[in-house]
């Protein structure tokens, strides 16, 4: 009868871990979704142009991911009716983090070129791309 | 062959540009021209970022013309910034026209999708399911576009998953399905749709060219066999039941002649009603009239003002009662007044 029971339990386990789908992939689609609702509210005449990593170096995606939240906190939304959305936007993204399998050397933010937030947005959304796919 | 002075060339193919296509994640082309562009010698250079600049290696041509460059997947790198240089060299003289920064994810073009396959559910449901030869399904979106026999227009719809469910289908009528791919934005941000799978077939009729002759087929049976099979059938019918006199007598009985109950009327009495009834003698004799009585003609009196001559009137109207004219008599209400004029 124990046995029957840790069986059954276990079977049950095992059927809910292959139905679900990876949380890493749901958290990159949900940030990816963020990044998306930026864009459509971001501020870009007369904003501030920020560094925007971009050829990202293998095994160093939590520090591309650093270089990107500190220029995110500087963003602003086009119309002020947007900012309760924006805000929130902006808090689920900064809590994000990657792992760093085996980074060496990285160049530092400040080396990257600076961009419009549109483009920096976009250079965002391509790096948790890579994420998603790999 | 037009071979442009030099300073044609950029503005040939800055406006042309060159177009990249990443197929399925197994091979690159880039062309930069057609038929069209000047007959030139074009070399291409292209190089990812960080790493010396190496040539094409298989150039595609046209006509002689080097048009394209087929890249081979271990050149390339995807999220890393792509360039290309294109060398244009006439007459000595060679002109270098960059292309924009490129990012291999997003030129990506999934091959069309595979093994279309259709399954009857319940509730008149039909569920469409496919393969992918991309490797990657989580980083595919997929577009569906159908139509039955008898819609005008193509109904085209995006599915997230790889199964598409048709909720209501007609058992009178045959769809056509193809379905597309596309990098979703999850894993890039590309424009290419693949090309559309080849087309899967359900319904009634699975090829549409038996649909008009099994049309005709059935509409001959219809309209010609079972009108002739009825009206022989109904022959057959009416000769039996003329035939056997059981079943003839039922549906039709004689009608009965009751004239041998009334043999004794006509024969006995001569048609005499009364007497066969039995209608006694004094009754009948109360209702043959004892009186007689002359018959009464009646004419219209005319007007005073008339010039016409009264003889001439009376002469003209006979009397339409049968029977003489009565003579004038005295005793005569009416021949006083018309006497009197």
């Amino acid at each position: 009868m124990k046995r029957m029971i840790i069986f059954c339990m276990l079977f049950f386990c095992s059927t809910m871990v292959l139905t679900e789908t990876s949380p890493r992939r749901a958290k990159y689609r949900q940030i990816l979704r963020k990044i998306e609702e930026l864009e459509s509210m971001v501020k870009e005449k007369d904003a501030e142009l920020l560094y925007t990593p971009e050829n990202f170096v293998d095994g160093c995606e939590n520090t591309t991911v650093t270089c990107f939240k500190k220029g995110i906190l500087k963003l602003q939304p086009a119309r002020s009716q947007d900012t309760p959305k924006f805000t929130k936007a902006i808090r689920i993204v900064s809590r994000f983090t990657a792992k760093d399998k085996q980074c060496n050397a990285t160049p530092p933010c400040e080396s990257y070129e600076k961009k419009t937030p549109k483009n920096f947005l976009k250079g965002f959304e391509n790096l948790i791309q890579m994420l998603f796919k790999n | 062959v037009y071979v442009p002075t030099s300073g044609l060339i950029p503005q040939c193919l800055l406006l042309a540009g060159v177009e990249c296509e990443l197929y399925n994640e197994e091979y690159m082309t880039c062309m930069w021209g057609s038929r069209e562009m000047p007959t030139v010698n074009y070399s291409l250079f292209y190089w990812l970022l960080l790493l010396p600049k190496p040539r094409c290696k298989r150039y595609l041509q046209d006509q002689g013309v080097r048009v394209g460059c087929y890249f081979e997947q271990n050149e390339l790198i995807q999220f890393q910034s792509f360039h290309v240089l294109i060398n244009a060299s006439v007459g000595g003289k060679t002109l270098e026209i960059p292309s924009k920064r490129m990012l291999l994810q997003d030129l990506v073009k999934p091959a069309a999708p595979v093994n279309l396959t259709i399954r009857n559910m319940s509730n008149n449901q039909l569920q469409l399911t496919w393969a992918s030869p991309y490797p990657n399904d989580q980083c595919l979106e997929h577009a569906v576009k159908y139509k039955s026999n008898k819609d005008t227009s193509w109904t085209e719809l995006s599915v997230n998953g790889d199964v598409f469910s048709l909720p209501s289908v007609d058992y009178e009528k045959s769809y056509t399905f193809y379905v597309r791919s596309k990098i979703n934005k999850f894993c890039g941000s590309t424009l290419f749709w693949s090309e559309w799978s080849l087309p899967v077939f359900w319904g009634s009729n699975s090829t549409s060219k038996g649909t008009v002759e099994e049309q005709l087929y059935w509409f001959g049976i219809r309209t010609v066999l079972v009108p002739i099979a009825s009206c022989l059938l109904l022959l057959v019918l009416v000769i039996l039941l003329v035939r056997m006199e059981r079943v003839w007598v039922i549906l039709m009985p004689r009608i009965p002649n009751p004239s041998k109950n009334f043999d004794e009327l006509f024969i006995t009495h001569n048609g005499n009603f009364q007497e066969w009834a039995g209608v006694p003698k004094d009754v009948v004799e109360s209702f043959k009239p004892n009186y007689s009585e002359n018959i009464c003609y009646v004419t219209e009196l005319p007007p005073k003002d008339s010039h016409e001559p009264l003889w001439d009137s009376s002469n003209h109207a006979p009397p339409p009662m049968p029977g003489p004219p009565a003579a004038p008599n005295e005793h005569s209400p009416y021949w006083n007044s018309y006497g009197r004029v």
